[in-house]
């Protein structure tokens, strides 16, 4: 039963875990390059260079000394988010809505005091969110104004459109929803609703909420499906130029759709989940694959590379 | 699988193969290190203080008996003169002396072999007389009792016997006169004494016995037992409980008959201890004892050649490597979480010495009580590290309570926490509060049970004897070890857990 089971898995092109880190990340993401996705400040540095935008930076916090002379500053702030810099799957991550004088407010609506919140920042640089639980450091960006085409299938926080791309060119896409059980949160292992986008289309095509398949969000009861991505070739050409901007030959480009600024690059990440592939109910393997056919030899420009992947993964070319 | 990889494991396999086939074509290693027999090292410690006349020590030896071979014997003896002599069933060691004027320390060591044997005393030895302390009418009196016994076989005899010592007559329940007689006879005889007697009166050949049964330990007295012959062999009851054993091999005798263990005449013994400690490798050594001598390579760097104390240690260690193997394997195909990659094998380890239950439930208690003072630490927000130094504090604290709670029951296996990894427990609490927060109760007890269980199967491949001595005489097949290693390094397939992760994609093509 296994067997046949895991044969299944195959015929429907998933990858797995192992298959993902040994045939994909290791060949095609060089050390040298992982911190240009791990490190938010330098993946920020090298987007300004590649002329794509990100969330403003606020402030760079890195040692502990400073925490107090920052909360100074931070009080005349309307809105910002905190983020360990070297963060991953969102631990960490505060949104505060506006300050008060007992403290700060986060989106939630909850009232942080100010040792709380200075406890916060001083837990970042002491490196327990980072990755290899080193030294990090905070940082402070301006808020997301979340564009409104998303509020009929969004429960609080900001929907972010992941994209894994592959030497280049975008390979599956998916929009993430928070919910209520997610908190406001854009991850699907807390409980926000994963859409698989077609690739040629920008439109959702199916979605999945805990690990099941689903129509409606929970929150809002609104339709999942059908829903239309604004921007959608701007999105793909960001995620495809990630590539040359990182060197990461397989990685997956966070981006958010702020009201007034249109798509934002919000991070990139060298090791991508493999969740997405459950939100598109569609292998990655098989796209991979065929992206590894078409590109034998050749060296495309960003654009071309898009115009490949509409080809390739289309709706009308399954 | 890529090629190279191929090449590499492929020459490892190889290169094992081909060692170990010159070992054993060769060498002429046994191929299979089959289940050895059990080897036993005795150790009798005498601490003797001299008296004015000459002194003489007397001590019952152990004798090669049906299955069982003494390998090797050393004395130490001061100033004393040693000699053994033997006596009946018996061989005892002499140690004599006038005119020392200081304490003197005598040691008896031997290495003694048990293994299965066929042949066996033949000859059945005579009934011996009563004991001469029982007078004739009491003598009379238990052949008067023991006759309803007589047309029993010598087994149920026996078992008759036994149980009537524990006041149990069965069917054949005599009148009340003699059953108060005989108790009046039991209160004045001590219990080997008279069962002897009754096993005499029953017509059972029966000597007592002194010696040590075959546990690990050290002891102050010998045990006392009975001996009975029963047309083919001894069977062995012990008198206190009136329990019947025929494993011969489970007990040591020292001395048969009317000898004791060990006894003393014109000095004085101020300390007695007998010790006995298993010990499987010496056995094997015995198998390499040419090794000792041998001139060639592989013989000459066998870790045969190690001291023994080092040799435990290289016993153990080369399987470490195959826990580490179990783990890649249970993470990377399975796909089971653990925290931190080699934690469960540490754990494994300390397990050796706390045992496996009491390492759970130690493992899993402090877990417990970390994570609840990690919750209320929260509150007081720490800095990373002065943090991780309370709860290490917490841990070390909980292990001195735990030893001395230990102290207090005599368990040793609470005394062993020491030994217990404390760093790592102290970054499990932390990891597994983290996994609490983060992603909930559940993925946090699923990665407790997954490295225990991984902890749990490490320790019972590392106490695997036989495939420990495998090992210890093949250390080469650590090469296959590294090959597998490669091999599921290599592995780019499907996790188990994957299986019922992407369970809606298998129907869907």
């Amino acid at each position: 039963m296994i067997i046949q089971g895991f044969r299944r898995l195959r015929e429907a092109g998933v990858l797995g875990i192992n298959s993902r880190n040994a045939d994909y990340i290791m060949p095609h993401n060089a050390r040298s390059a992982l911190p240009s996705a791990d490190n938010k400040v330098r993946t920020k540095e090298l987007a300004r260079k590649a002329g794509i935008p990100t969330p403003e930076l606020l402030h760079v916090i890195e040692n502990h000394g400073n925490i107090t002379k920052i909360l100074e500053v931070l009080k005349n702030i309307q809105g910002f988010v905190v983020k360990p810099a070297q963060g991953s799957g969102g631990n960490g991550i505060l949104l505060i809505s506006e300050a008060s004088t007992e403290g700060f407010i986060t989106q939630s609506g909850n009232v942080l005091s100010r040792e709380d919140f200075a406890y916060h920042i001083s837990s970042i640089i002491s490196g327990i969110y980072s990755l290899g639980g080193r030294e990090d450091t905070a940082v402070i960006e301006a808020l997301i104004h979340p564009d409104p085409v998303f509020n009929s299938i969004t429960y609080q926080g900001v929907p972010d459109v992941r994209i894994v791309v592959y030497r280049g060119v975008p390979i599956m896409a998916m929009v993430r929803l928070p919910t209520k059980a997610s908190d406001g949160k854009a991850n699907l292992h807390r409980g926000a609703i994963g859409a698989g986008i077609d690739i040629g289309s920008g439109i959702t095509k199916s979605a999945v909420h805990k690990s099941r398949v689903v129509e409606l969000h929970p929150d809002t009861g609104n339709y999942v499906k059908g829903m239309h991505i604004p921007h959608w070739d701007k999105m793909l050409l960001m995620a495809a130029t990630a590539m040359e901007m990182t060197g990461l030959g397989y990685l997956g480009a966070d981006i958010v759709l702020d009201r007034d600024r249109g798509p934002v690059l919000l991070e990139l990440n060298a090791r991508p989940g493999l969740a997405i592939q459950i939100a598109n109910q569609s292998g990655l393997r098989s796209r991979l694959e065929r992206a590894d056919g078409a590109l034998a030899g050749t060296s495309l420009s960003p654009d071309a590379r898009v115009a490949l992947a509409k080809e390739l993964f289309g709706a009308g070319q399954r | 699988m890529k090629r190279p990889v191929l090449i590499l494991t492929g020459a490892l396999f190889l290169l094992t193969f081909i060692i170990v086939l010159y070992r054993v074509i060769g060498l002429e290693y046994p191929l299979l290190p089959a289940a050895p027999g059990q080897t036993w090292q005795l150790l009798i410690n005498i601490r003797i203080v001299p008296g004015s006349e000459e002194g003489v020590l007397s001590l019952g030896l152990p004798l090669e008996h049906t299955g069982k071979t003494i390998i090797e014997e050393r004395v130490f003896s001061g100033r004393y003169s040693f000699a053994t002599l033997k006596q009946g069933p018996n061989r005892i060691g002499v140690w004599s002396g006038e005119g020392i004027a200081d304490p003197q320390e005598i040691t008896y060591g031997a290495t003694i072999l048990y293994g299965p044997s066929r042949n066996s005393v033949s000859r059945s030895p005579l009934i011996g007389p009563y004991r001469s302390t029982l007078n004739r009418e009491e003598q009379k009196f238990l052949q008067e009792l023991a006759f309803t016994w007589g047309r029993l076989e010598p087994a149920a005899r026996l078992k008759a016997i036994a149980a009537a010592l524990n006041g149990d007559w069965g069917a054949s329940r005599p009148k009340d006169a003699v059953i108060r007689q005989w108790g009046e006879l039991s209160q004045k005889y001590d219990r080997a004494d008279i069962a002897l007697a009754l096993l005499t009166a029953a017509r059972l050949p029966a000597r007592a016995t002194e010696g040590l049964i075959l546990t690990e330990g050290v002891y102050n007295s010998p045990k006392r037992w009975i001996e009975v012959w029963l047309s083919r062999a001894w069977s062995n009851l012990d008198p206190e409980t009136g329990e019947i054993s025929e494993a011969a091999a489970a007990l040591l005798p020292l001395a048969v008959g009317e000898m004791p263990a060990a006894s003393v005449r014109g000095a004085e013994v101020s300390d007695i201890r007998w010790m006995l400690r298993r010990q499987v490798l010496s056995n094997w050594s015995l198998h390499f004892q040419r090794i000792i001598h041998s001139d060639h390579l592989l013989d000459r760097w066998s870790l045969f050649r190690l001291p023994q104390e080092f040799q435990l240690t290289f016993r153990i260690l080369l399987l470490v490597p195959i826990g580490a193997l179990i783990i890649c394997f249970l993470r990377n195909v399975i796909g089971l979480p653990t925290f931190g990659i080699f934690m469960p094998m540490l754990m494994a380890l300390a397990f050796r010495s706390t045992g496996l239950l009491y390492g759970t439930v130690i493992f899993v208690g402090i877990i417990g009580v970390g994570f609840l003072v990690r919750s209320v630490l929260d509150k007081f927000h720490l800095l990373l590290v002065p943090r991780l130094s309370v709860i290490l504090t917490l841990v070390i604290a909980c292990f001195t309570m735990l030893a001395l709670l230990g102290n207090k029951l005599g368990l040793r296996e609470f005394m062993a926490v020491g030994l217990i990894p404390f760093v790592i427990l102290t970054m499990t609490i932390e990891r597994f509060f983290v996994i609490v927060e983060e992603l909930g109760t559940r993925e946090a007890l699923l990665t407790t049970a997954g490295s225990t269980a991984v902890a749990i199967i490490t320790y019972g491949i590392i106490r695997w004897e036989t495939l420990q001595l495998t090992f210890f005489v093949y250390p080469e097949l650590l090469l296959t070890v590294v090959a597998l290693q490669i091999i599921i390094g290599r592995y780019t397939g499907y996790r188990l857990s994957e299986f019922f992760r992407f369970g809606s994609l298998r129907g869907s093509s």
